[in-house]
């Protein structure tokens, strides 16, 4: 058994009227010591997932388990001191307390904890020098850069020794100089006894991980031939949230359109018929179908590639066909 | 959690001190208007004491305010004196009247008592007794001082004596004559009078007459002040809303400000609970310390009122505790703000 465990965590919400779900049955495993990054574009489900570690989002289906614990099945005070004393968070906006001195910000946690005064002053100072703060401690965020509050931000995180950080975009508002600085603290931090997962789309951070998992997933069938597939009427060929590399064309036939509502009704967009195709955001731009494509009647497709979309339909997705899938 | 409140209302603290400022000026309109309230009651004290009287004989049935007694004959000051355990015994005529001030109309409380006699000696602020027809001893609100003219139903006085604190009906002077001078002008020269005023304590009355004390009068003359009492009262509610309006405003903005605070100090892992004692814990400090500005600031404001103003000590002990009130009320607003916090939201970028 590995140290994290995630298995088939699934997690969807409403936005904006419709149903979402930024994580489709994800399993993957984490061990002590080890730096894991979990690398992919804008709303492919990182942050999610590391709410879901943290303690802070409940899946909709699936577990976690960090070191034995159940993170799902906590509750009331027994999840306050999973946040509290087996995850450290380090948020991707920094998220210190703008009134608070970056030493009062570190102590926060042990002062929710109800650690004395005195022992989380002394531990604050001790976080302050190992992240080469202590010059620093006594001003406010906004005195500091963004690396400054970033480390600020990670000493916080670290202060009750959890054996599970989990870091947001750590380098997103960084230049390169602080991006180094944060990605060696980070790498330092991930040693026996502590495992960090750090979210990204930033793949520099790969070359200093021990495992490296993609959320969403490259497709590897650039050259694949175009092909011909037959849908009785009513077959749905993909739906709303699934991963494709496919663009595909109406040859003969209808294909229905529609995104599932937060309500559980449907929302038609389109009915494409012969000549126009549909399903080709998703896969050009690397995210989950936005919606949902059935077959009205007995339809004949072809389905194909990006490369081979672009080669046949230039004018791509400023095309007046496009179904936005 | 105290650490952290008082952090972010230093840090706040432009629009803590705003919030304040507000809240202490409205706070200071209460206490002024208690003072108001209890003004009515002092200058009825200090006026109906001022006749040094142990008791008084007025007519019976009348409503016992000390303005508008009901007349009787004159003569009742010899019964009266006559009646076992009087010591001492003077017919006293109080009524309203207008005065003329250099053309100026002021109203005035005429109080008309014979020259020498206990009743008619207030003790002054300057000046000297009435000691005959045309002379008069009117209180400092009236702005005029001794030597001055005031004219009263056609007939002229001169002001030879000021007296401090002889006011009714809120703040209205009295005007001190000689009682055959008061009759004519309140009873066209009928020798009548409003009250007996004795000292010793009569065992029996004669017919149709019947004894009040200080305290009656006093009661009886407050009784006439209830509306005002009343309206002003009200008020006192309107400002303690406002003032709960204020620092409610204040720390609902406070919360819409930190609601990305609340989502990493819940994520942290603060409970709800913690997070709106917190904001409470602001409202509290922001209405205490407008008691407190208030409190000093409505020494400087009671000369702005023509009426005796009287800050009651009890105004000032309920301030702080309504304070504290009006900032728990005020919190409640803020506290959907506090629980509804996700610390998912923290993750927000």
């Amino acid at each position: 058994m590995g140290d994290l465990e995630v298995r088939d965590l699934t997690v969807e919400f409403d936005s904006g009227g419709y149903r979402v779900r930024p994580l489709d049955h994800l399993s993957l495993d984490g061990d002590d010591g080890q730096l894991v990054v979990l690398l992919g574009p804008s709303g492919c489900g990182k942050t999610t997932l590391l709410s879901c570690l943290a303690g802070l989002l409940r899946p909709t289906a699936g577990s976690v388990t960090v070191r034995g614990i159940d993170v799902g099945g906590l509750g009331g005070t027994e999840l306050g001191d999973y946040r509290r004393r087996t995850v450290g968070v380090v948020f991707q906006a920094f998220n210190l307390l703008a009134s608070l001195s970056a030493r009062k910000n570190v102590m926060v946690p042990m002062t929710l904890a109800g650690i004395g005064r005195r022992e989380a002053g002394e531990r604050a100072d001790e976080l302050l020098a190992r992240v080469a703060l202590s010059e620093r401690a006594s001003h406010r965020p906004g005195q500091l850069s963004g690396g400054q509050q970033q480390r600020v931000a990670i000493a916080r995180a670290l202060v009750h020794d959890p054996p599970l950080v989990v870091a947001d975009e750590p380098t997103a508002h960084l230049d390169h100089i602080q991006v180094e600085g944060i990605l060696v603290l980070l790498r330092e931090l991930a040693a026996p006894g502590r495992m960090v997962v750090v979210s990204t789309h930033d793949d520099r951070i790969t070359h200093i991980a021990d495992r490296v998992i993609e959320l969403a997933p490259q497709f590897s069938d650039a050259d694949r031939a175009d092909e011909e597939v037959r849908l009785a009427g009513g077959t749905t060929l993909f739906e709303q949230g699934d991963r494709g590399s496919l663009v595909y064309e109406v040859q003969e036939g209808s294909v229905e359109i529609f995104r599932s509502r937060s309500d559980g009704t449907t929302e038609v967009l389109a009915a494409i018929g012969p000549g126009n195709y549909f399903g080709e955001i998703g896969p050009m731009l690397n995210l989950p179908r936005s919606a949902s494509a059935r077959a009205e009647v007995d339809t004949v497709l072809t389905a194909m590639t990006i490369r081979s979309f672009r080669t046949r339909f230039p004018l791509t997705v400023a095309d007046a066909r496009n179904t936005g899938t | 959690m105290f650490g952290i409140t008082l952090s972010d209302l230093l840090y706040r603290r432009r629009q803590f001190l705003i919030a304040t400022l507000g809240a202490g000026l409205v706070f200071a309109m209460t206490l002024l208007l208690a003072g108001l309230v209890a003004g009515f009651g002092v200058e009825i004290d200090q006026t109906v004491s001022g006749f040094r009287a142990d008791a008084w004989v007025v007519k019976a049935g009348s409503s016992g305010r000390i303005s508008s007694l009901a007349p009787m004959a004159g003569s009742t000051v010899l019964r009266v004196s006559r009646t076992p355990g009087v010591s001492g015994a003077a017919p006293v005529v109080v009524i309203p009247q207008t005065a003329d001030v250099d053309g100026a109309l002021h109203q005035v409380n005429l109080v008309g008592a014979p020259v020498g006699s206990v009743p008619a000696r207030q003790p002054l602020a300057g000046g000297a007794q009435v000691t005959g027809p045309g002379q008069a001893v009117v209180d400092q609100r009236l702005g005029v001082g001794v030597g001055g003219r005031v004219s009263v139903g056609g007939h002229g006085f001169t002001v030879v004596g000021v007296t401090s604190d002889r006011t009714l009906l809120g703040g209205v002077p009295n005007m001190y004559v000689t009682l055959r001078e008061a009759q004519v002008a309140a009873f066209e020269g009928a020798g009548l009078i409003s009250a007996v005023v004795v000292t010793g304590m009569p065992s029996t009355v004669p017919t149709g007459l019947t004894v009040m004390s200080n305290a009656q009068i006093d009661r009886a003359s407050l009784q006439q002040m209830a509306t005002a009492v009343s309206s002003i009262n009200n008020s006192k509610l309107f400002m303690w809303a406002i003032a709960a309006v204020i620092v409610a405003s204040l720390v609902y903005v406070t919360a819409l400000e930190r609601t990305r605070d609340f989502a990493v100090l819940k994520a942290l892992g603060a409970s709800s609970g913690a997070l709106y004692v917190g904001l409470a814990l602001q409202a509290v400090l922001v209405a205490l310390i407008a008691a407190a500005f208030a409190a000093v600031l409505a020494q400087f404001m009671v000369g702005v009122f023509a009426q005796p103003v009287d800050v009651p000590l009890s105004a000032y002990i309920v301030l702080p505790v309504s304070a504290v009130l009006v900032g728990l009320l005020s919190s409640l607003i803020a506290l959907r703000r506090a629980v509804a916090a996700d610390p998912a939201k923290a993750f927000a970028g």
